[in-house]
């Protein structure tokens, strides 16, 4: 006497069909191919410059270049600058959401505490973390302090902002459900208000990476004694151009790297939410 | 003490409804004096012309809105808010999209006052059964984006009933379903309901369409609004046999049943779509 | 959720106040706390620091010549970015090719190629202009290829009817249809390019000594370095910041001016 259990409309993740399959696997060989042709015409109108410019400590071959990033690698400097870099930011990163997350809840649900808080957020935020580097090198001097301030600066604004907005598009028809079945305030928050914003919360947290990401060169370029942004610096000084351009290269990847890890935990925290990513 | 067989289940007082605009501060009478009593067990349907103020009755009855006159009363006793005993089904589900199936049809019984005398098996065999009852089992760990709107549907019911609410409110939750569908769910909604039990063990259900036919089928009374303001036209007391399922379309008092109501609306129906309204033709489209 | 009862323009602005005000007096009574020669900043002294900045400090002039610099280096990016972005949305072929090429730059951050700037084009203004060409740049050209994927297809097969040349769909089609996004990623890189200028300011500033970039960022590196003055630091951030704001203004009552049609 039941109905039938499955509804003849498509529904379900990833298609089994085998001609999708081959076709997706062919459009990524396809994809794989044309970014390694674009990338040899790349090094080869760089190698082209190169010859042409004759100044190898402006721009060194892509060969040398290649040569400094395989021995960085080896004997493990990029690793050890990119660790430092990538803890820093991943205490900043944490720091950021503690703070964001939940005065961006007290702020989307209460328009009193957004009233107040609002306008010394928006006194602070056209000031960019960069311009805070003097008075925060007074402050905290050079070291591991100083770029984890900047980067918590510049990560909170996108995470505040998008929390709020995350809370405020809480579709109220879900709360209204809710509370028809006798759900009480701390479970509404808990177990509708949060789950709802994620969601945005997560592409904020993606956003604050971005923009996290860029100031930690500045930061570490002038105010640090190790890391990515450091590296560049002291090799630029040393003239070692290869070696600078290794880093920039490594921070490049880490960047994207960082990215790609973000985007497989927002993946896997909202699965439901496809659709509304931002790419950094 | 009541006589429980003669009081009302659900009864509203000369409920009236307006709105204030909040810039203009200009006010909308949305329903005026509405009063209706509504017996244990019964099915009622509810039919008018957009901005009837069906919704808007409903979401007073489910304490989501206060009257802005007149009482409410359920058992007796004024409705102040919310509450598990009056379960809702919303025109667009309402499910929670992060969680599966089984999730959203335990949310009451795991989160709310439904489940609260329970012990934690007692809810695992209640979620369960009603899975099944609505025939999705083997649906369970879904979610709702994987689901079409027939099933996420069933899901929303499956909840309704999982609270164990004594009074159904249904806003037009079968709308957004194609034809056959909502055959089939209008016939799975008469057995739920109780259609071939006892009176005394059905539930109470208020159920908001604009398909007449539907209302028709499925109701003991059919309250008729009209709009502008919102206010009961008339009560069409429906005395098709039950059950119905299978054999009132093809008895010949459901088509006069159906003129009947669609003669007290067709007039506002018109004007609600900018049309003129047509003089005396001999034959009309039944649908709403 | 309630909201204040009184909502008259001044209670608004007192309310809107209230809590700036009230840490900007914290802040003054902490500072009056401090021993005398102490370099902290305070409220009171940043206000004289401006009104000595402004009159013969020269923060207009550095003002100017931050603004100045954006503004070129916002130009030719903006030109490069516009036209690249044009054709890559328009050429599915260019797009592909392209593609990997500025998806591997995005992520690394302006400053990254500080360094190599400096090699190339030493410590001065070229070296400013690269940092924020090359941040107003990507934002540019982002949201240019986005704006002509969003030109409505049916528009340009009306054009090919009509027989007009790919040159002429480009520029009377394409471009029109595009300009929402376009306008949208200026802006975003006008405010990208300020926070560039101001950190290359600063960096250039720092590794030359304090040498002849000038502008804003420059200067406050000096306050920091030099002439230790940290009320005159703050009142540099807050330039920054109001610049900023202004910028942010500016260009959105550009799109809303030049785009009446958007909602």
């Amino acid at each position: 006497m039941t109905l039938p259990a499955r509804s003849p409309v498509p529904g379900g993740p990833v298609a089994s069909d085998p001609a999708q399959v081959r076709r997706r696997s062919w459009m990524l060989n396809r994809k794989l191919w044309v970014s390694l042709r674009a990338f040899g015409v790349f090094f080869l109108v760089w190698w082209l410059l190169h010859l042409w410019n004759g100044n190898p400590l402006q721009l060194p071959s892509p060969l040398k270049v290649f040569e400094a990033l395989w021995g960085l690698l080896r004997d493990g400097e990029i690793a050890s600058h990119a660790s430092v870099s990538t803890l820093r930011m991943l205490v900043a990163l944490a720091l950021s959401i503690t703070v964001a997350v939940p005065l961006g809840f007290l702020m989307g649900l209460s328009r009193r505490a957004e009233d107040l808080i609002d306008p010394l957020v928006e006194i602070l935020r056209p000031i960019s973390g960069i311009a805070w580097l003097p008075l925060a090198l007074f402050i905290f001097g050079v070291g591991d302090t100083l770029p984890v301030f900047i980067m918590f600066y510049v990560g909170f604004f996108p995470i505040l902002l998008n929390t709020i907005a995350g809370v405020r598009q809480t579709d109220p028809r879900l709360l209204a459900a809710a509370r028809t079945m006798g759900v009480g305030r701390t479970a509404l928050l808990v177990h509708v208000l949060v789950p709802s914003a994620l969601p945005t919360v997560m592409v904020g947290i993606r956003l604050a990476f971005a923009a996290s990401w860029a100031a930690i060169v500045a930061a570490e370029l002038i105010g640090s004694p190790s890391g990515l942004g450091f590296a560049i610096e002291w090799y630029r000084q040393l003239l070692m151009t290869p070696k600078v351009f290794a880093f920039i290269l490594a921070i490049g990847v880490v960047g994207y790297l960082c990215d790609l890890g973000l985007r497989a935990l927002q993946h896997r925290m909202t699965p439901w939410a496809e659709g509304t990513g931002a790419s950094s | 003490m009541r006589n429980t067989a003669t009081s009302p289940k659900l009864r509203l007082s000369g409920v009236t409804k307006s709105f204030v605009a909040p810039r203009t501060g200009q006010q909308t009478l949305a329903v005026a004096e509405m009063s209706l009593d509504v017996q244990t067990g019964e099915f009622i349907c509810v039919v008018g012309p957009s901005g009837c103020g069906k919704s808007t009755v409903l979401n007073m009855i489910a304490g989501l809105d206060k009257p802005s006159g007149g009482t409410i009363e359920k058992d007796g006793q004024a409705i102040t808010g919310p509450g598990a005993d009056r379960g809702v089904m919303f025109q667009d589900y309402a499910l929670m999209p992060w969680q599966t199936v089984e999730d959203n049809v335990g949310f009451g019984l795991r989160h709310g006052t439904p489940g609260r005398d329970l012990s934690k098996d007692q809810r695992e065999q209640r979620i369960a059964h009603f899975i099944e009852l609505v025939g999705l089992r083997g649906s369970e760990r879904k979610y709702p984006h994987q689901l079409s709107g027939g099933m996420r549907q069933r899901v929303a019911l499956a909840r309704l009933l999982a609270n164990g609410p004594d009074i159904l409110l249904l806003d037009e939750p079968l709308g957004a379903l194609d034809a056959q569908t909502r055959h089939i769910l209008q016939a799975e909604l008469l057995r739920i309901w109780g259609e071939t039990a006892p009176v005394s063990e059905r539930k109470t259900a208020i159920f908001i369409t604009h398909d007449i036919e539907e209302a028709v089928l499925l109701a003991d009374r059919v309250v008729v609004m009209s709009s502008h303001p919102g206010r009961v036209r008339e009560v069409v007391t429906i005395d098709l046999p039950r059950p119905r399922a299978n054999t009132a379309r093809t008895n010949p008092r459901f088509g006069v049943l159906v003129e009947q109501i669609w003669s007290l609306i067709r007039d506002e129906a018109y004007r609600a779509i900018g049309g003129d309204t047509p003089q005396a033709k001999p034959t009309e489209e039944a649908t709403a | 959720m309630k909201t204040w009862t009184q909502d008259t323009p001044a209670f608004a602005l007192m309310r809107n106040m209230a809590l700036p005000v009230l840490l900007g007096l914290l802040w003054q009574l902490w500072a009056m706390t401090l021993p005398e020669g102490s370099p902290a900043p305070a409220p009171l002294k940043v206000f004289e620091s401006l009104g000595d900045l402004l009159v013969g400090g020269g923060l207009l002039s550095a003002t100017a010549q931050s603004l100045g610099r954006v503004l070129l280096g916002f130009a030719a990016a903006s030109v490069l970015g516009i036209a690249l972005g044009l054709l890559m949305g328009s050429f599915a072929a260019m797009r592909e090719n392209l593609d990997p090429i500025i998806e591997s730059f995005r992520p690394i951050a302006p400053m990254a190629i500080l360094p190599i700037a400096i090699l190339w084009l030493g410590t001065g203004t070229p070296t400013a202009l690269a940092i924020v060409a090359y941040a107003s740049f990507f934002p540019v050209l982002v949201n240019t290829v986005h704006g002509v994927s969003r030109v409505d297809r049916k528009l340009l097969l009306a054009a090919r009817t009509m027989g007009m040349s790919r040159l002429t769909i480009l520029t009377r089609v394409v471009l029109p249809g595009a300009l929402p996004s376009i306008l949208l990623g200026s802006r975003l890189a006008m405010g990208v390019a300020w926070t560039a200028i101001i950190a290359a300011e600063l960096a250039v500033g720092s590794k030359s000594g304090g040498g002849s970039s000038g502008g804003i960022g420059q200067m406050m590196f000096v306050f920091y370095a030099y002439n230790i003055d940290l009320n005159a630091i703050v009142v540099c951030m807050a330039v920054v910041g109001v610049v900023a704001l202004l910028i942010d203004r500016l260009f959105r009552s550009a799109e809303r001016h030049l785009i009446p049609w958007r909602p």
